[in-house]
């Protein structure tokens, strides 16, 4: 019995540690227990855990400087691709790169911006995942999404799937007194980026066409806009200023004009002596030998043929000059022959690198996907446009250090230009994701008959010929009107170079750089549709309503300051979105660098003010007596931030407004 | 030597003996001092300068504390501005409490009593003076009158006057009023007799008044003697050697004396990543006595300025702990609460220059001799932007710090200020991902809270200058830090890490283990507050650390529960008596005194039944030599009962073992006296007693020369004692979670918060006599 009871109460108490040891087993999988087993998962877990507190700080800290009050402006539609590209991500965070579309409606029944991405999401969730979903449930979805914000008073949804999106006025409203307050500002920028500009561009000793012309606008209004932005933009005139012509130009020099090294040669008319040098070239055999020694000697830098070159050349300058100074433009000056000695290099460079073949005695260069090779050095040991365009980039890139290049030049060059970009590619001089460097390619000028553009006698059109037409056009157009009865004789000529440039830059630059473009002065000068004269008529008549109404800039800054811009009249209300929509186009514009977009928002901006104008008093005068009863002083605001804004969106044109008109 | 061989004559020559001259060569600090005072005097007085004005020049070198007005006051002596050492003190005393230069020459002369001459009629009439309005006592008293009280009081009148000349007075003017001394007039005063009881009289109306107070109050004034009486007023903080004195400094105590009035501020300012422990009561008792003791405040100050380490409970815990040492902080605050305010001073210090944002990695400047930042001089703007951007995330943690330019007293070169954390803290959450560092916070916590005495232990000395440099920097109040000695105890180990290892390898039960040290842990075991309190003032506020055995913290314990824990009766090893001849049919209600020692205090009852319970050990077969209590043939009395038992039957179960005692038993009246009186119960409560000894069997644990195997290995295996089954009597029955209690002969116990309703747990506080073999 007691043995019995013994080997009970030990099996017993066997069974009870058991348990004992099970209970605690039991508790520590519970308790995950299990996974203590990798210690380096504590660590990810820890280091998960800093990087999540991280990036919640650094959140914060980016909704802190934005909410700082910024001078710049904001860009309301990238604000509103961040919300809405975060609500799609919370939405549907498999989908990789969901379609993302924000953009201002074109009725106000749609709301002020549109997201159009629901579409897209639906068809993506189709292609990548076979679901079927539609696009309305998927922008309720989106718009659940949406956190609380300062932009967005509303979103509703309409159609089969449009996200529309109604501004918060007290925000327009702000951004309105802020640009009053501060000025017109640009929006913000990440960092200050470095630009070269290569534009104009025109050859010594020839006359500057309007194909130089159209890259001298152009270039000078992109130029304009990275500075305005605050980039550090560098201005390249990449003068044609070197090469086998200077050979026959000196030899005709130096026996015209024996000497040229004491007295400076009477040259009056460059192009004239470069005719009569060519045909001497093509017709004396002595003469031409003579050139090509010339060549030689230039190219080896003998003082006296340096000299001759630089006569020349300023000659030519000098011509240039005249057309800079009318058209408001500086450059800086770093021709073909600023490159000259480090070709050498380029070419060593390109041969250690194995790149190079030689064919037929020439050095050429193929590069990926592009049809026609680089010749980098020819036969004679001459070096090309492929060479000295090489050599360009690299001395931008490296000594430089831009982070964008911008050529503007011709579409005619495109296939050259593109292959020179390639071939920097190749060989390791930068990479297409850190360093822009693009082709802002135009079309040519054509006649009002739609062919290339001549005189009559079917010369090249003279640049020089070309602005003087146009003062007298633009005084002829004055005179009808009779503002010279109105305004005194330098408001009258100041007027007049401000209508004759701003026409010709606007013609220009108000349509897509990359079609063709009939050049018409009648078109131009018209002061009804898209045109400067338009525009800077209806900027001088909104200068001169706070003038009429006696309400100078100080007390405009008060009020700015003090009172809250009132956006309840429809017209009002439309207005102030398409001042504060600004930023996005100058955004749109540093992206594609399409300038034409620019004036088609002033024009918008300005027949929207004639709308405002039309339905809104701003000042009510006694019909009787003519006398002020009331200002609207937030409706001279608003013709205060229109004008200010126009007046940037000139600036940035290269157009000079004047006070009157 | 610095001040060269002719050094000696030009001492001698001020009238300095050889010896002393010689003395004085040997402290270079003072012979250039003194040399460069005489220099001066003799550029003045011509070479010979007299034995008079030698001393005064003497005293000046040796006793000024800022050299930068030894100029000034050298030509106070040698134009006989000052002539007495009188004078000088006060002189001495001025331009300490004048730290700013220039010294207003008229406010001195006026306050040093410069030009001022008394004439002996005018200490004629002051000692007069004096004389007549003590006159009755002085008849009375005779020669036993306190003559220094008529000195003084004529000093009072006279404050320039010589003090050899009223001495002279006084005794010229006594002997005048009282005639030559008698035979009575020799005999000593029997002084001792007369000043203790005065005292003692003092101490028992405070008792009568709040029990409480009283050992407390005295625990203070213990304290508060030594070190901390030299302590500065409020508002006086350049009185303080090493104190830092700038151009501000005299505004910004005046407007710190606007605020707090004069008040004496401290604070307590733990770091909530522990347990508080016995070296902290020290902490907690002299900053919150220092304060009471001058009617000032005392803060409690979390130094939470390190994220990853703390956790909610440990504030709790420190908070209740200060409560239990009885305290009450003016308010209780954290240096979290200031970090915009510190972050804003941060800023500031980088624009004046004073620190810069580093990026060299925890790693190199680790250690002896770092190399120095490349990034020290970097632009200020420059370090702005970065520290902003450190504040809003840009950094990774360990990229970039904040370090403050200065060197430190151990020669660590520019101290961290800000660092960066990616974790969130418990009270500012996600705010911030830089956080301050103790050098940084500490002093401009103080600052901030206008605290008047920093009060910190040794190891902060080195940092001292760091703490005076920063307020400086940034022109704020700076507080004056004053370092005293740790307090260490053997036996024990007290540190986190320590003690969690304890914990882990099963050593101890858990951190308020009650044989550790923590605070929980003692108040766990039954140290009353008031005990260690008493403790920390025996050991007093010194600079030195001191280093105390277990014991001594025992006997404070034993003091006060000798007069708080009421008596008990409990068995630890229970036998079973029948009382035969049991005189009543029931049980009797026995009355026990809570303090035999005091009847005033109350009774208890206690069932007495025929069955009772007595210990073990006092019941033996066999009766040796001393053995006095129970024993065939020798009766016992039963403490309180009134009857002694006397043995008539030994029961015995199989093996032999007694396991129960027939007895009689007989009124002690009626019966011879027994020769002991033992402890039993009736009708008792079936209780735990935990009984605990020493944790580690060597003084240092963590001493590798006293225990190589490490601390782990030095644990005293029997340490701790479980007695299942002790039977207590009836009178602990209601008794709460640290109710103390003296189990008549076995020593002090406390309940523990174990205890459930069915069964009470008792821990042994300590025995009622200090061990022999402990000490």
């Amino acid at each position: 019995m007691a043995a019995h009871v013994d080997q009970y109460s030990a099996r017993l108490l066997r069974q009870e540690k058991e348990i004992k040891i099970l209970a605690a087993e039991v508790d520590r999988l519970k308790n995950f227990g299990c996974l203590e087993a990798s210690p380096s998962l504590e660590g990810l877990r820890d280091e998960n855990a800093k990087l999540k507190y991280r990036l919640n700080v650094l959140q914060k800290s980016l909704q802190e400087e934005r909410n700082k009050p910024t001078k710049s402006m904001i860009n309301i539609n990238s604000r509103l691709q961040e919300i809405f590209g975060n609500a799609i991500k919370a939405a549907y965070s498999d989908l990789e790169n969901p379609p993302l579309a924000v953009t201002p409606s074109q009725q106000p029944k749609f709301g002020d911006y549109q997201c159009n991405s629901a579409m897209g999401i639906s068809k993506m969730l189709l292609k990548t995942k076979e679901q079927k979903v539609g696009p309305r449930e998927i922008a309720e979805n989106i718009s659940r999404n949406i956190p609380d914000n300062e932009y967005i008073e509303k979103i509703e949804i309409a159609g089969p799937g449009f996200i529309n999106v109604h501004l918060r006025k007290d925000f327009v409203s702000k951004q309105l007194s802020s640009l009053l307050v501060n000025g017109v500002r640009p929006p913000a920028i990440e960092k200050r980026k470095k630009v070269v500009v290569d534009f104009s561009s025109p050859n010594i000793a020839k006359e500057m066409h309007v194909g130089h012309l159209r890259s001298t606008i152009i270039g000078d209004s992109m130029c304009r806009l990275f500075e305005f932005v605050g980039y550090d933009v560098l201005r390249l005139n990449h003068l044609g200023d070197w090469g086998t012509q200077f050979g026959m130009l000196i030899a005709h020099l130096q026996d015209k004009f024996p000497d040229y090294l004491t007295v400076s040669p009477p040259i009056g008319d460059l192009q004239a002596f470069y005719k009569e040098s060519k045909r001497r070239f093509d017709t004396e055999e002595e003469f031409k030998k003579r050139a090509y020694q010339c060549v030689v000697l230039l190219q080896s830098k003998t003082p006296d043929f340096i000299k001759a070159w630089k006569l020349i050349c300023d000659v030519s300058r000098k011509e240039f000059q005249k057309i800079y100074d009318c058209l408001d433009i500086t450059l800086v000056e770093r021709g073909e022959s600023y490159y000259q000695d480090m070709m050498k290099d380029i070419v060593q460079e390109f041969e250690e690198r194995g790149f190079v073949q030689v064919d037929d005695g020439r050095k050429i260069v193929f590069v990926p996907g592009c049809s026609v090779p680089l010749t980098i050095m020819k036969s004679d040991g001459g070096y090309t446009y492929d060479t000295s365009d090489l050599t360009a980039l690299k001395q931008r890139l490296f000594e430089e250090k831009a982070d964008i290049i911008i050529y503007v030049v011709d579409s005619g060059q495109s296939v050259h230009l593109q292959t020179v970009f390639a071939a920097g590619q190749m060989i390791g001089w930068y990479d297409p994701a850190v360093t822009r460097v693009v082709h802002a390619a135009f079309g040519v000028v054509l006649g009002e008959d739609k062919k290339k553009f001549k005189t009559r006698s079917g010369d090249t059109v003279r640049l020089i010929d070309l602005l003087e037409e146009g003062l007298k056009r633009s005084m002829d157009k004055l005179k009808d009107k009779e503002r010279d009865k109105v305004l005194t004789a330098e408001e009258l000529k100041a007027a007049q170079t401000s209508v004759a440039f701003g026409c010709i830059k606007y013609a220009d630059l108000s349509h897509n750089r990359m079609n063709d473009y009939i050049f018409s002065f009648d078109k131009m000068l018209d002061d009804k549709g898209n045109t400067a004269a338009y525009l800077l008529y209806a900027f001088t008549r909104i200068r001169s309503i706070a003038r009429l109404a006696n309400i100078d800039e100080e007390m405009l800054q008060q009020a700015a300051k003090e009172k809250e811009i009132i956006l309840d009249h429809e017209k009002e209300w439309k207005l102030g979105k398409c001042i504060v929509r600004f930023p996005e186009i100058l955004q749109k514009i540093l992206d594609d660098l399409l300038l034409h977009t620019l004036c088609d928002y002033l024009y918008e901006l300005a027949t929207t003010f004639t709308e405002f104008y039309d339905n809104c008093y701003c000042v009510e005068k006694d019909r009787q007596t003519g006398i002020i009863v009331k200002v609207n002083m937030w409706r001279m605001l608003l013709c205060e931030a229109t004008a200010a804004v126009m007046a940037k969106g000139f600036d940035i044109l290269g157009i000079k407004p004047v006070q009157k008109m | 030597m610095a001040a060269g061989p002719d050094a000696l004559g030009l001492f001698t020559a001020i009238g300095l003996s050889e010896h002393k001259a010689r003395e004085t060569l040997k402290n270079e600090a003072l012979s250039a001092l003194l040399r460069e005072a005489v220099t001066q005097a003799q550029g003045i007085l011509g070479p010979a300068v007299d034995k008079a004005t030698g001393t005064l020049l003497y005293n000046v070198a040796s006793r000024l504390k800022d050299q930068k007005h030894l100029r000034f006051l050298v030509g106070c002596i040698s134009s006989k501005k000052i002539v007495t050492d009188l004078q000088l003190n006060a002189a001495l005393e001025y331009v300490r409490s004048h730290p700013l230069e220039p010294i207003d020459t008229a406010d001195f002369e006026r306050e040093c009593g410069v030009g001022v001459v008394v004439t002996p009629e005018q200490i004629e009439e002051a000692v007069e003076a004096a004389i007549n309005k003590h006159r009755g006592q002085l008849l009375l008293e005779r020669y036993h009158f306190n003559m220094g009280l008529l000195m003084g009081e004529a000093r009072g009148r006279l404050r320039w006057a010589d003090g050899k000349s009223i001495k002279n007075e006084v005794d010229l003017q006594v002997l005048h009023l009282l005639g030559p001394k008698t035979e009575a007039d020799l005999e000593k005063k029997p002084k001792a007799g007369r000043a203790r009881p005065v005292e003692g009289e003092k101490q028992q109306t405070a008792v009568e008044e709040n029990g409480d107070v009283a050992l407390e109050t005295k625990s203070l004034l213990e304290q508060l003697r030594g070190e901390a009486l030299k302590f500065h007023r409020p508002g006086e903080n350049y009185k303080t050697e090493g104190y830092v004195v700038t151009p501000h400094t005299m505004e910004l105590l005046k407007k710190h004396l606007e605020i707090t009035g004069g008040q004496v501020r401290t604070r307590f300012p733990p770091e909530p990543n522990g347990i508080l422990h016995i070296g902290h009561a020290k902490a907690i008792n002299f900053n919150f006595g220092y304060a009471r003791a001058n009617g000032g405040i005392c803060f409690l100050r979390y130094d939470d300025t390190n994220p990853e380490k703390e956790e909610e409970k440990y504030f709790t815990a420190i908070r209740e702990m200060v409560e239990w040492l009885g305290y009450k902080p003016y308010a209780v605050t954290h240096a979290s609460d200031y970090f915009d305010q510190l972050y804003g001073w941060a800023v500031e210090l980088i624009r004046r220059g004073h620190a810069y944002v580093c990026h060299q990695r925890v790693e190199e400047i680790k250690g002896h001799n770092p190399p120095p930042s490349p990034w020290r001089d970097r632009p200020v703007e420059e370090s702005l932007l970065l520290f902003e951007g450190m504040r809003k995330g840009k950094f990774e943690e360990g990229e970039a710090t904040l370090r403050m330019k200065l060197v430190m007293e151990d020669g660590k070169m520019d101290p961290v200020a800000y660092r960066i954390k990616y974790t969130p803290h418990h009270r500012t959450a996600d705010r911030w991902c830089i956080y301050p560092t103790y050098d940084y916070t500490h002093c401009l916590c103080d600052s901030i809270e206008h605290i008047t005495h920093s009060l910190c232990t040794k190891e902060f000395q080195a940092r001292r200058s760091s703490y005076f440099w920063l307020c400086n920097a940034l022109d704020v109040y700076c507080p004056v830090q004053w370092e005293y000695g740790r307090l260490n105890l053997l036996y024990t180990v007290v540190s986190k890490r320590k003690i969690i290892r304890l914990v882990e390898t099963g050593a101890v039960r858990d951190w308020d283990d009650p044989r550790l040290f923590t605070l929980t842990a003692l108040r766990r075991r039954g140290f009353p507050a008031e005990a260690i309190n008493a403790f920390c003032a025996r050991v007093g506020v010194t600079v030195a650390q001191t280093t105390m055995e277990p014991h001594q913290l025992e006997a404070c314990v034993r003091e006060v529960l000798n007069e708080r824990a009421p008596r008990a009766m409990v068995v630890l090893e229970p036998l079973r008596v029948s009382i035969a001849n049991f005189p009543a049919e029931k049980a009797l209600e026995v009355l026990v005194p809570n303090f035999p020692a005091d009847e005033t205090k109350g009774f208890h009852s206690v069932p007495f039944q025929p069955h009772i319970y007595i210990e073990q050990t006092d019941f033996r077969e066999v009766v040796d030599k001393g053995y006095k209590r129970l024993a065939p043939g020798q009766p016992v009395g039963l403490r309180h009962a009134g009857y002694v038992i006397a043995v008539q039957n030994i029961i015995k179960d199989a093996s032999g073992q007694v396991v129960e005692l027939e007895v009689t038993c007989t009124k002690s009246d009626a019966a011879e006296k027994p020769r002991a009186f033992i402890h039993w119960v009736s009708e008792p409560l079936v209780c735990e007693v935990r009984l605990y000894e020493r944790l580690f069997l060597h003084k240092n644990p963590e001493d590798p020369a006293e225990v190589p195997a490490g601390f782990l290995s030095d644990v005293n295996p029997d340490s701790l004692c479980v007695i299942d089954g002790a039977l207590a009597d009836r009178s602990v029955h209601s008794a709460q979670p640290f109710d103390k209690f003296q189990f008549e002969r076995l020593g002090y116990f406390s309940v523990d918060p174990d205890s459930t309703e069915g069964k009470m747990v008792f821990n042994r506080t300590v025995t009622l006599k200090e061990d022999p073999g402990k000490v």
